[in-house]
């Protein structure tokens, strides 16, 4: 009826603008900028996250960001499987000290965090629930700050060795504690030790068979990069969702498929995997949508007490990595910078976080501002400190 | 050491420097690891020296003096042992061959020293280019002119040494079609080359006299000649070997250069003339280009073969030589190489032939480094 029929609506209605394309571009400036003043990328991902959340512009949603869910995944699955393929098993079995500090610098950090949760009044069993998340380093921003510095040495292998071993730690005790916290194992325990076995030996059994699957398509598909590129998004999607519906664990699921595809690979059919540009773009909306998740309000009133879980969690970290730094064949100095590069915290403990908080509203909010408080800061505090243990081992490339 | 005085050492008496290759044991690339690897040796005491080298993807090894082949072998062989117990230990592998077959030079970082620092900014790229790994074998003189003496007329060996030693045809990625790619990485430097015709120790001195008058050099470490003296060692040093994939080879290829001296300064089966440098570029490149294949041109008669049939023809004059050194078993290994088995260049294309991965060459060498056949 009008002429200017041709003309859109007005006003254009929010939810057709493509909300991540404008997150993406703002993450990209953000991180050359933040990058110019020698920071790391990624912590520009991070707040132009911020800057478009609730806690910033508040232009960006959950709505606006629910299609984005699978993609996500994928993005997840993939730097799990990748950061898998960068432990070694051959290395752990010729250095089981290697395997010692992991196991120490993870009791150690479960312990510091569930004694300060502890003190300020959490329940035993939400404290442990919560320390399981916290002993799990950020596999995301381990890995980004690794490659994008293109580093290599001692302090950077064993970064994404340790935090390979802790997140198959953390999550598969908090899914064991979740359970229980559920009142699941009223069945008693059978139940109570039947789930811990089945998350542990169904994740790892699902993992091999993946990872025998990959090898065996390998030897069909040769060595071209492109070919084992799109082979193994296909698998890494297939993973993530039989380990959902397995209700198996999809974070050992794809560590240990990413681990095990690599010790099985005797005639070194696999060649090295770089997720290259479509992996970065998945890996930048990533962070930016976590971050716009963060709730900074709370800051004020949880820093204090969130600062104090933090420093709990470097200290036991940082003790389990001295005790055995000798033995397992680092130099002190080196030692300090990895405890440092160990403090980014996992995106996923804060939807676990909120998550825990929305089914049990009796924590109380005094907990939940103090947990996710730490989040928050390890959130911009720890791709810093991951960075700076880098460079100041001297493991970065000299440009970049 | 500022007058360049030469040491006098025990006559025959040798040694072998080994640099070695680090690569990271998940896509074999180079890896940067030399001052973690370092420390973690450092800390066991060990026979030889480990010491770093220009950039963080190489390590040099170094034997104590020797007399018998036998001593060295097993000295060698525990120094590696003791270098691959730390580099275990960080996830390190270690590779011999010349030269690492895909890294790429931009890759690399230079070790942190202030005389590695200066090399970088004086050579640039040629500096991270040298990401190149050699085998230096020294030969005790007793006195500075046997020393000249044993130099120049051990120049006509060395294609011998070239073809023997050969192991990087693989360079940045890519088949070079020479057996060794490496020498054409050191020729770019503009102190590689020959040292000057000069019979008397004297003579040498006011020659280096005279480059360092002119600020071209400080010490003879800035002069990258094939056979160079080492005064302050009291030997000669040949340089141009290829690290061999396995220390077994590296002690033969010491063993015939130690049995050649001894024929050389016993028998002195050919007068001093400056007219062996004449055909010596020539017979270099044909060396690295075609290894045992390469052609050779005889300087003293004047005749062409191949370089096998010259090894063949030196191999059964040292003999005698050989058994008064009780380097047999050296030999042995040569006599093989250069009959049967071939140069590592050879083994390295036969290797890469069935799997077209050079990752997978890597990871091979790094295997028969550790004392594996495969």
């Amino acid at each position: 009826m009008s002429e200017l029929f041709f003309l859109p609506k007005w006003p254009v209605l929010a939810d057709q603008v493509p909300w991540y394309a404008v997150l993406l571009l703002a993450a990209l400036l953000a991180g050359e900028a933040v990058w110019r003043l020698r920071l790391p990328r990624v912590l520009g991902w991070i707040l132009a996250g911020i800057a478009l959340g609730p806690s910033g512009f508040d232009i960006l949603d959950h709505t606006a960001l629910g299609g984005l869910r699978g993609l996500l995944e994928i993005a997840v699955g993939l730097i799990l499987f990748e950061l898998g393929q960068r432990l070694d098993m051959r290395w752990l079995q010729r250095n089981p000290w290697l395997l010692a500090t992991s196991v120490l610098e993870s009791s150690l950090g479960f312990a510091a965090i569930f004694a300060v949760l502890h003190l300020i009044g959490a329940k035993p069993l939400l404290a442990a629930t919560a320390a399981a998340i916290g002993i799990a380093t950020g596999p995301a921003v381990v890995l980004t700050l690794v490659k994008q510095l293109r580093a290599q040495g001692q302090v950077s292998e064993r970064m994404l060795a340790l935090t390979a071993l802790n997140n198959a730690y953390a999550f598969v005790l908090w899914s064991v504690l979740f359970a229980w916290l559920h009142a699941e194992y009223r069945g008693g325990w059978v139940a109570a030790s039947a789930h811990p076995l089945y998350l542990i030996f169904g994740s790892l059994a699902l993992a091999a068979l993946l990872a025998a699957v990959t090898l065996a398509l390998l030897t069909v598909l040769g060595r071209r990069t492109d070919a084992q590129f799109v082979c193994l998004i296909a698998l890494v999607v297939i993973a993530v969702s039989a380990a959902s519906l397995l209700k198996l664990s999809v974070v050992l699921t794809l560590l240990g498929y990413g681990t095990l595809t690599r010790a099985f690979d005797r005639d070194r059919r696999f060649v090295s995997l770089d997720f290259g540009r479509t992996g970065q773009i998945l890996v930048m909306l990533l962070f930016g949508i976590t971050a716009a998740g963060l709730d900074l309000n709370l800051l004020p009133s949880g820093a204090v007490a969130g600062a104090a879980l933090i420093a709990a969690r470097y200290a036991g970290k940082t003790l389990g990595i001295f005790a055995l730094a000798r033995p397992s064949g680092l130099a002190l100095r080196k030692a300090s910078l990895l405890s440092l590069g160990l403090m980014p915290m996992s995106g996923v403990a804060l939807i676990m976080a909120r998550e825990t908080s929305a089914i049990y509203p009796e924590l109380g909010p005094a907990l939940v501002t103090v947990v996710l408080s730490a989040i928050v800061m390890l959130e911009l505090l720890g791709p810093l400190l991951a960075h700076f243990a880098i460079v100041r081992a001297g493991e970065a490339a000299e440009e970049s | 050491m500022d007058d360049l005085a030469f040491k006098q050492a025990a006559a025959l008496s040798f040694g072998v420097e080994l640099e070695l290759q680090l690569v990271n044991t998940r896509d074999c690339d180079l890896t940067r690891g030399a001052s973690d690897l370092l420390a973690v040796v450092e800390r066991k005491p060990h026979p030889g020296d480990i010491k770093p080298e220009i950039t963080e993807s190489m390590i040099e090894l170094s034997t104590s003096i020797h007399t018998r082949h036998g001593e060295l072998l097993a000295e060698l062989r525990q120094i590696r042992d003791a270098v691959l117990a730390g580099a275990d230990r960080l996830n390190i592998g270690v590779a011999g061959g010349g030269a690492h077959p895909f890294q790429h030079w931009s890759q690399r970082k230079i070790f942190e020293s202030p005389r590695f620092k200066h090399l970088s900014d004086l050579y640039g790229y040629l500096a991270k280019q040298f990401t190149i790994f050699g085998q230096h074998v020294h030969i005790g003189c007793p006195s500075g002119d046997e020393a000249l003496y044993l130099l120049h007329s051990m120049s006509r060996y060395v294609p011998h040494f070239i073809a023997l030693s050969a192991a990087s045809p693989y360079y940045q990625g890519v088949d070079t079609a020479f057996d060794s790619s490496r020498l054409n990485s050191v020729f770019a430097f503009p102190l590689s080359g020959r040292a000057p015709f000069v019979r008397r120790w004297e003579e040498f001195q006011a020659y280096f006299a005279r480059m360092q008058g002119f600020g071209i050099v400080e010490d003879m470490k800035d002069f990258y000649w094939d056979i160079r003296p080492k005064p302050e060692y009291g030997t000669i040093e040949i340089r141009v070997c290829d690290t061999p994939v396995t220390v077994e080879r590296a002690a033969a290829l010491a063993a015939y250069a130690q049995a050649l001296a001894r024929y050389l300064l016993v028998e002195r089966p050919h007068p001093l003339s400056e007219e062996v440098y004449h055909v010596y570029s020539y017979n270099r490149f044909q060396a690295c280009r075609f290894g045992l294949e390469g052609e050779f041109a005889d300087p003293h008669t004047q005749e062409k073969r191949s370089l096998r049939e010259d090894i063949i023809a030196t191999l059964d004059a040292l003999a005698v030589h050989a058994r008064e050194l009780d380097a047999e078993e050296g030999l042995d290994e040569i006599s093989d190489c250069v009959r049967t088995s071939g140069n590592d260049a050879r083994w390295m294309r036969e290797v890469y032939a069935k799997s077209h991965s050079l990752p997978d060459l890597v990871w091979r060498q790094a295997e028969r480094w550790r004392g594996e056949r495969t």
